[in-house]
């Protein structure tokens, strides 16, 4: 009888739903359909570092991937 | 990157018309030797810093770090696909981002 009760008892605890992944810190990504921030960042090729900055705006009228990541010599 | 230097050819259509950015925020001098060593086709952008990484919404969880996430920008400049993030031990993010560029690239039918 007390083992039915105890039982009882633990089946209605309510079961605790998984916390959601924390939300990456920062501002959300870029929505499709929005207008891509301009940028100029120090670039490099395997030839050696670029004399001039990357700009998206050098690049207009053609197709751009960025491709952001972790960390060079990472698979990431 | 392995996968994109791999799939260079056929993915980037060996960067005609299109161009791959490549964007961390390791210093340029670093990007330019891992490009060396490894043989990358691409371009790299040093985001010390990682400003454009807030810009874009692509923030690590691991501070100073920028995410793995991926914009596609069409010559209209608007963001015509994104994948956040990319998931790239998942070859239908491949698929998805090939059917993506081929919407804004079409196929080159000269052979050139």
């Amino acid at each position: 009888m007390l083992t039915t009760l105890v039982l009882a008892a633990l089946l209605q605890q309510p079961t605790a739903a998984p916390a959601p992944p924390p939300p990456p810190p920062g501002p959300p990504a870029l929505e499709v359909g929005a207008v891509a921030p301009d940028f100029a960042l120090p670039g490099a090729t395997r030839y050696g570092t670029l004399k001039n900055p990357v700009r998206l705006s050098d690049y207009k009228g053609k197709t751009v991937v960025l491709a952001f990541f972790f960390k060079a010599r990472t698979s990431g | 990157m392995n996968a994109y230097r791999d799939q260079y050819a056929q993915l980037f259509k060996n960067g005609r018309k299109i161009v791959l950015i490549a964007i961390s925020a390791d210093p340029d001098t670093a990007l330019a030797s891992w490009a060396r060593d490894a043989e990358y086709p691409f371009v790299f952008a040093s985001d010390t810093g990682t400003a454009v990484g807030k810009k874009y919404g692509a923030i690590a969880r691991f501070p100073g770090m920028t995410n793995r996430n991926l914009f596609v920008v069409g010559p209209d400049g608007k963001i015509a696909y994104r994948a956040t993030p990319f998931r790239e031990i998942d070859p239908t993010a491949y698929t998805e981002l090939g059917a993506a560029i081929n919407k804004l690239v079409p196929a080159d039918t000269t052979g050139r």
